[in-house]
């Protein structure tokens, strides 16, 4: 018999030697794996939707914009230039680098595969919101045409992405960006956010920190030249210009039901009644019509019933059913007071 | 006429007429699908009209597949398709889509709907979406006891009167109600009672354009399509099945069975 | 189909396309919306509610205890430990007499009969000694436990008490990343881990269903319940004053339970956290009122739905298993059967994990059915041991009237404390059934979830036995 004190030991440096080899993102097979991630399929496929993005936004790329959006050396740019010509995806002339038709169909189809891929993170899983367009990036090179296909139909071929941009179509439609800036509004004025621009990655993450989604309305309270106050879904927000240019809306004429001082649902103590004034948008996809079938609509009242153990979840009684929320999705629904008139 | 009508409707009469086929249906004249919420006793009505025991869990989504059962009543042969219990038939899980297919696709000659009288409201909501899907439902007003135990009053007349179709209140466990709602299932299978579908008009905000500007659309590219405008909801909100549906041409089986259906009514 | 109407219907689709963009992305809010705004308008026509008051005075009432702070959990135990306890009492009169029927009476006269038809020794070993005593073991051990606890459960179940578990237990799940849902199915796992996988249909999230799926074969299932029932009497009962005996080894048996239970919680999380990476997503459960339980009608759909199709399920699995039993005692290699060849290959690996290679194969051939683990290992035991006087010959599965008997044999076969512990351990984490495995294939229609579920928990049985048999012999070796 082996002694178990040398077994032991022998078992302890297995799991180690294990963990170093595939801690999740961190491990050896984890690093190899990134690490392998820019092959030349990647490079092609990012530099060709740099190039679609400034076409975009009618700003001429160059052969060190694509170096610096691919981080790679300037030599290494001019051959995956040279590459792309050969492939017939890119032309260049003296008007600088610009994409063929079958260039741009190529890009907009890794776009169409990125924003599904966001799209189906926000609605299908829980990974979180600052995760989405880092996991799609990677994602992307790694879907077939097909696979993507099957995944927008499950989800029912959604038309935007989780920022509130146009998904092309398969045959690679892609209707013309509206709005605005939000710098642009002027005091007093209301509007829709429709896109918030993921990157630059460090920005994006301070506007999502911020609570802002496509499909709030806010109101430009002072529009300084320094900072811009403006209020969103009854909160105040303050947002340097750099900021406020990565957040684009559309102007809308009257204000939509925003009224100041919601409560969520979860502020509700048992056997405390309210009612429903809506859902937040950071709850989408299935969850959100989960809810909403449920019940969960503008107009609904609602009464706390029971409390499990923590708090969490409560069981409200809606419309007549006792139903169970964990305490995350009774934050996002919004509800005021109950008043007796309201109901008749 | 309304003598004939209450020897019609009296239990004694009609439960003599029922046959419970059991899982034994390989001919039949009709197909009924069962459809209800979760929790309103729809397998009891399953169990009831087939004979069959179905296991009736008292846990939401406890019928997880779909059950199939048969009867024979006044000498027509029925099969009998129990849906997964939904709240609604809008999203897109497994369950609502089973359910939604078996409607749309499945065309039952009647749809019957079970609807838990203590929760009225929240069962509409199925109720109504069924009624955008099909012309031939019947709502099963079931737990009508546990409604009186609460003191809860409803009026099934002017129910059935504002959604135009047949409204039978039941108590499933006992069986009370159940040789009523066999003679409301002929009338409308056979074409005695045609129904007239409450249909939802508007749509809220800037949707009414697009939608009425589709439904259009869809009319004319299939004409006599009863459900067009539900159709038309579907293709915005990018319903896959539709859109093959639409594709295959599948959907203008519809309108097929229903100018037949049409047809011999008039005759 | 003419080409004018293909390229028609392909512009009524893509105009779809376009409205979709420019309407933006509430079109379902708003048709909800409406449809509970005229849902709203004719149920205020049609419902008169005379009196508020008193509206759910006796299903509030039941709900504030089952679910209040102090008395949720201690109830919900409660309730548990009586249905198993009811049904380990329950099931071992008329287990013996069934097996005293198939076993004792009709396996002597069968055997008698086709040797005296003149049918070949080997053949008549195979049918009767392998398969029909693998189905009369399964039927012994799993009907009358299973009779006894489906009912009981479905009582539970009909009554609408499971929701209001997984309503006090989702603290838990959501903090290991899960769906609150995974209670539900974790006790219908009780029952059966095909059952507990079926179930996991309720849950939406893909995510949180696969964990729900990996995680159910936690659930000590019913043909595992036998061989936890019977090592603990030995030698967890066996170690203590014969007044605590029966105490004791019911507590163990609770104990390996909660252990699963704890089990589950810890790879539920352990999954969150790496290959099935991300948050608790929504949970809504509605908590049904509760509906008085009709129970002729419980027992009688419970009898037919669910004991009669697992026990077919499990008969139709056993027979070919017993087969191979037979037929690896009786095939030899040189000198020696092929079952002892391969205990005496495995045993040095098998004792450091604290087990040995009866078990191991036993394990091995019992994957179809766990039931038959327990009389496999008498059988093998005596086989690989020599013992002399016990069983009735080569590859024929026996269980002993007495408990001392069965004791005997098994400290014959070197079997000790640990071995017993670290059996328990194993037979809580091995891999699934076949038809647990099968059914996992066909709900996940994915060979990988698959293998996982299938493998994940035998290497931690593996890991935990070894860790257990070190520590054991540690503090028993100084």
């Amino acid at each position: 018999m082996i002694d178990p004190l040398f077994a032991l030991l022998i078992a302890f440096a297995f799991s180690g030697i294990l963990a170093v080899l595939f801690w999740p993102a961190k491990g050896i097979y984890a690093t190899y794996k990134k690490a392998k991630r820019n092959t030349s399929r990647v490079l092609i496929e990012d530099a060709l939707k740099h190039l679609y993005d400034y076409e975009e936004r009618t700003v001429k790329p160059t052969l060190r914009s694509i170096a610096g959006h691919l981080s790679v050396s300037s030599d290494d740019t001019i051959q995956l230039v040279e590459k792309l010509q050969s492939m017939g995806l890119v032309e260049s002339n003296e008007d600088g680098i610009q994409l063929t038709p079958k260039g741009r169909s190529y890009a907009l189809r890794i776009i169409r595969i990125h924003r599904l891929w966001e799209r189906y993170l926000a609605d299908e899983t829980s990974v979180k919101e600052s995760e989405w367009h880092l996991e799609a990036e990677e994602k992307e090179h790694n879907i077939s045409t097909e696979e993507a296909e099957t995944l927008a139909a499950q989800m029912g071929n959604p038309v935007f992405d989780p920022h509130g941009d146009p998904i092309p179509t398969k045959e690679g439609e892609i209707p013309k960006r509206k709005g605005m800036p939000l710098t642009i509004l002027k005091n007093g004025e209301f509007g829709r956010i429709i896109h918030i621009e993921d990157e630059p990655h460090a920005i994006y993450i301070q506007l999502i920190a911020q609570g802002l989604y496509p499909g709030m309305q806010v109101k430009i309270i002072n529009a300084e030249k320094n900072r811009i106050r403006f209020e969103v879904n009854g909160e105040e927000c303050v947002l340097a210009p750099l900021f406020a240019a990565n957040v684009n809306v559309t102007p809308i004429q009257k204000q939509d039901e925003i009224t100041s001082d919601f409560k969520s649902l979860s502020s509700l103590r048992k056997g405390e009644k309210a009612v429903v004034v809506g859902i937040s948008k950071a709850c989408r996809g299935p969850q959100r019509r989960r809810l909403m079938d449920l019940g969960v609509v503008p107009g609904t009242l609602v009464i706390a019933e029971l409390e499990s153990i923590g708090r969490d979840p409560v069981a409200y009684n809606i419309k007549g059913a006792t139903i169970a929320i964990r305490k995350k999705n009774a934050d996002q629904i919004y509800i005021k007071e109950f008043s007796q008139e309201k109901l008749n | 006429m309304i003598d004939q009508n209450k020897c019609e409707t009296c239990p004694v009469h009609n439960t003599g007429n029922l046959k419970r086929l059991g899982i034994n249906m390989d001919k039949f004249d009709f197909v009924v699908a069962l459809s209800g919420n979760p929790n309103t006793g729809k397998s009891t009505v399953f169990n009831n009209l087939t004979g069959l025991k179905q296991h009736t869990g008292n846990w939401p989504g406890k019928t997880v597949t779909r059950a199939e059962g048969g009867f024979e009543f006044n000498k027509n042969r029925y099969k009998l398709i129990d849906l997964p219990g939904t709240y609604s038939l809008l999203s897109t899980s497994t369950d609502e889509e089973i359910a939604r297919d078996f409607i749309l696709f499945g065309q039952p000659d009647v749809t019957v709907v079970v609807v838990d009288a203590t929760r009225l409201e929240r069962n509409l909501n199925l109720v109504l979406q069924v009624l955008e899907i099909t012309d031939r439902a019947i709502i099963c007003l079931n737990l009508i006891d546990e409604a009186k135990r609460r003191e809860i009053e409803i009026d099934d007349r002017a129910l059935a009167r504002d959604l135009g179709i047949p409204v039978i209140p039941t108590q499933a466990r006992q069986g009370i109600g159940i040789p009523e709602l066999l003679k409301s299932i002929e009338d409308v299978v056979t074409g005695k009672f045609i129904c007239k579908p409450y249909r939802i008009a508007g749509s809220s905000k800037g949707l009414t354009k697009a939608v009425e500007n589709l439904t259009e659309k869809v009319k004319n590219q299939f004409p006599g399509l009863p459900n067009a405008r539900w159709v038309a909801l579907r293709l915005l909100e990018g319903d896959q099945k539709i859109i093959d549906a639409i594709r295959s041409g599948e959907i203008s089986g519809i309108v097929k069975r229903n100018s037949v259906e049409e047809n011999i009514v008039a005759v | 189909m003419t080409a004018i109407q293909t390229n028609e219907r392909e512009k009524l689709i893509a105009s779809a396309n376009t409205l979709r963009w420019e309407i933006g992305e509430n079109i379902h809010d708003s048709i909800i919306e409406t449809i509970y705004t005229e849902a709203a308008k004719i149920a205020n026509k049609a419902v008169r509610v005379k009196e508020q008051k008193k509206k759910y005075s006796y299903d509030q009432a039941i709900d504030r205890i089952v679910t209040s702070k102090w008395l949720g959990f201690p109830i919900m135990f409660f309730l548990l430990a009586v249905v198993f306890w009811v049904t380990i009492e329950g099931a071992n009169v008329p287990s013996g007499l069934i097996a005293s029927l198939l076993v004792d009476t009709l396996h002597p006269i069968l055997k008698n009969f086709i040797a005296s038809v003149g049918i070949p020794n080997w053949i008549n070993g195979v049918m009767i000694d392998g398969a029909y005593l693998a189905m009369a073991w399964v039927i012994s051990v799993m009907l009358p436990p299973m009779a006894i606890f489906f009912p009981l459960f479905t009582l539970l179940e009909d009554f609408g008490y499971l929701p209001r578990v997984a309503f006090n237990m989702d603290n838990l799940y959501r903090k290991v990343g899960a769906h609150g849902k995974q209670a539900l199915t974790m006790t219908m796992g009780f029952g059966c881990n095909a059952a507990g996988i079926i179930a996991t249909r309720i849950i939406d999230s893909p995510r949180e269903r696969i964990i729900a799926i990996i995680t159910n074969n936690f659930s000590l299932c019913n043909g595992r319940w036998p061989t936890q029932i019977l090592i603990a009497t030995i030698f967890i009962g066996g170690a203590v004053p014969a007044y605590f005996a029966g105490l004791v080894s019911a507590a163990a048996v609770v104990g390996i339970a909660l252990l699963g239970i704890i089990f589950s919680l810890v790879v539920s999380w352990g999954l969150s956290k790496t290959i099935l990476k991300g948050e608790a997503s929504a949970f809504s459960l509605e908590l049904p009122p509760y509906r008085p339980p009709r129970i002729l009608r419980t027992l009688y759909t419970s009898l037919i739905d669910r004991t009669i199709f697992v026990l077919w399920r499990a008969v139709v699995f056993a027979i070919p298993a017993g087969i191979v039993i037979w037929l690896v005692a009786n095939i030899t290699i040189g000198e020696t059967s092929i079952a002892e060849h391969f205990t005496n290959w495995t045993d040095p690996f098998a004792l450091i994990v604290g087990l040995n290679g009866v078990i191991f194969l036993a394990y091995i051939i019992a994957i179809p059915a766990n039931e038959i683990v327990v009389p496999t290992v008498l059988m093998l035991t005596v086989l690989v041991a020599g013992i002399a006087g016990v069983g009735s010959g080569s590859g024929v599965m026996f269980e002993l009237d007495s408990v001392a008997d069965t004791s005997a044999i098994l400290h014959a076969g070197g079997w000790t404390v640990l071995t017993g512990i670290n059996l328990m351990l194993f037979s809580l984490l091995h891999n699934p059934c076949s038809t647990t495995i099968y059914t996992i294939y066909k709900e996940t229609k994915s060979v990988k979830w698959t293998v996982i579920s299938t493998i994940l928990p035998v290497i931690m049985g593996f890991a935990v036995c070894f860790f257990v048999a070190q520590v054991w012999r540690l503090i028993a070796g100084s």
